[in-house]
């Protein structure tokens, strides 16, 4: 479980006060898919880091399995948005994934079964052995989603992922994540800013405000469990969802005052 | 550009002056400037397997034992004060001031503390190459990633582990850099703490060639620490070139994009 309370983050810096999270509660039960989506400049980036303990909030706090978030938890991984910078360019796509079980001093012969799990899972069991820049774009960001996967979490973050891969890719990847949710069982908490990609992924839709950033709108997707790229996205349930969230971004983009 | 171009474009230009250098100098009687036929016969006769033994191997010890001891210095104290904020605050100003100072002047003062043996040399040479190593580790270990260090955080990858894996092969383009100067600092003060009191070594017998008017044997001297130059700098290359593959690999792969 995920328990986000009061949490509110000032930056203060050369004078200039910049409130990105206002208020901000929410919980994400245990083994939930949870899409965060708000208007670009709401704080998203923000909120995931204080998630991660990468960051320490102004005022609320965050609890990760119960316990107060005040650096890095345990059992928490992170897929950040940059997949060229996140991953290490001098180590093989293998080692990449290997490091964080290296650091939990997990024996060898284990590490290597979960290795070479985590990348048939995203479909790069013939790459093991390149360097990340000899990878697409997509391809690197499965990389850095086999290391979380390997990682064993019980908490997954997601940080707007698939903003830099094309559209195609994107699809693909968008269907690995459902499927890779489902089989680890997951909590998966997903930042973007796309909001067809929040309503075809999500269980439930967290739309948040402009900055000072507040929960505008919390809502469950009942969508089909088992989602495709064609029928899914053609389902009037879908559209009328999409509609829904789309307004509220409208509206939270309107009543952004102008600072 | 094929191989064998590469060693004709590169060998092209030292031959014509070798070339040039035989003809102007052929039948000089200038007592300086000793044709180069007499220079090339003195090489052969000076620098025998007894002398190499006798002055090249003490100087080339005593150059990589001062410039290996820069390079683990330079790296360690690099990766301490590039990972602490405060730490490059606090000693930044006088890291500058010592990096200002000529390397050669404190040869005179490095020999009033330690003498005249091996390891006055030896400090003489540490002491001038460790600051472009330095600097360069600093620079390199602050300039890393931040989403890498989110990275290491996040997946509890700390300690020895994130500076073998993070901070030095991130700040390692850099540390190669300083350590490039450093070569070039090495070879310099390798000679040049050889000229002050010594009993063998390469600048020590340049010295004495000169001193006893033996001309073109002294120049056959600067002729092999041209070479010995040339040779460092070819093993240089290849330890880097092995060292940074991933960076070289990196580069070229976004230049085809």
């Amino acid at each position: 479980m995920l328990e986000v309370s009061g949490l509110r983050k000032v930056y203060d810096s050369h004078g200039r006060r910049v409130e990105a999270i206002g208020d901000l509660t929410f919980t994400v039960p245990d083994g939930s898919l949870t899409c965060v989506v708000g208007p670009s400049g709401c704080g998203k980036t923000t909120l995931l880091r204080c998630i991660a303990g990468l960051l320490q909030p102004t005022a609320g706090e965050v609890r990760v399995q119960g316990s107060l978030v005040s650096g890095p938890p345990a059992g928490l991984a992170v897929v950040f948005q940059e997949y060229g910078r996140s991953l290490f360019h001098w180590l093989r796509v293998r080692e990449n994934v290997e490091l964080p079980l290296k650091a939990a001093r997990m024996p060898k012969s284990r590490r290597g079964e979960l290795v070479a799990d985590a990348l048939d899972a995203v479909g790069l069991a013939d790459a093991h052995s390149a360097y990340p820049w000899q990878l697409s774009g997509g391809m690197q960001q499965r990389v850095a989603i086999a290391r979380a996967i390997a990682y064993q979490p019980k908490v997954l973050l997601m940080d707007e992922p698939f903003a830099a891969v094309d559209a195609q890719t994107r699809a693909d990847l968008e269907d690995l994540i459902r499927e890779v949710w489902r089989r680890l069982g997951v909590t998966l908490l997903f930042v973007t800013h796309d909001i067809d990609e929040a309503v075809y992924l999500g269980e439930r839709v967290i739309v948040l405000s402009a900055s000072p950033t507040r929960v505008a709108d919390d809502l469950p997707i009942d969508l089909p469990d088992l989602r495709d790229q064609l029928t899914t996205r053609a389902d009037p349930r879908f559209t009328e969802l999409r509609g829904r969230v789309y307004a509220q971004i409208q509206k939270a983009k309107a009543e952004r005052t102008p600072t | 550009m094929t191989f064998v171009r590469r060693i004709i474009l590169a060998v092209a230009l030292p031959i014509t002056l070798l070339g040039l250098w035989w003809f102007a100098s052929e039948g000089s009687t200038n007592y300086l400037w000793p044709p180069l036929s007499r220079i090339l016969t003195a090489f052969g006769d000076t620098w025998t397997a007894e002398r190499l033994r006798a002055d090249v191997v003490p100087s080339l010890t005593r150059l990589a034992a001062g410039y290996g001891l820069a390079v683990i210095a330079g790296i360690a104290l690099g990766v301490l004060i590039g990972g602490a904020p405060r730490v490059r605050a606090f000693t930044e100003p006088v890291l500058e001031f010592m990096r200002a100072i000529p390397p050669p002047v404190l040869v005179p003062i490095i020999m009033l503390v330690l003498g005249l043996g091996d390891t006055m040399k030896i400090v003489v040479i540490a002491s001038g190459c460790v600051w472009p190593i330095l600097l360069n580790t600093v620079e390199g270990v602050r300039g890393r990633d931040e989403v890498l260090d989110d990275t290491c955080r996040t997946y509890g990858i700390r300690g020895g582990l994130r500076v073998r894996h993070l901070v030095l092969r991130a700040a390692s383009p850099q540390i190669l850099t300083g350590a490039r100067q450093a070569l070039s600092i090495a070879i310099i003060l390798m000679v040049i703490s050889e000229l002050f009191a010594a009993e063998n070594g390469l600048g020590f017998t340049v010295m004495q060639f000169s001193r006893g008017f033996q001309i073109p044997e002294m120049w056959s001297g600067v002729f092999l620490l041209g070479l010995i130059g040339v040779a460092l700098a070819a093993v240089y290359r290849l330890v880097e070139a092995w060292l940074l593959r991933w960076y070289h690999g990196q580069r070229l792969s976004r230049r085809e994009w």
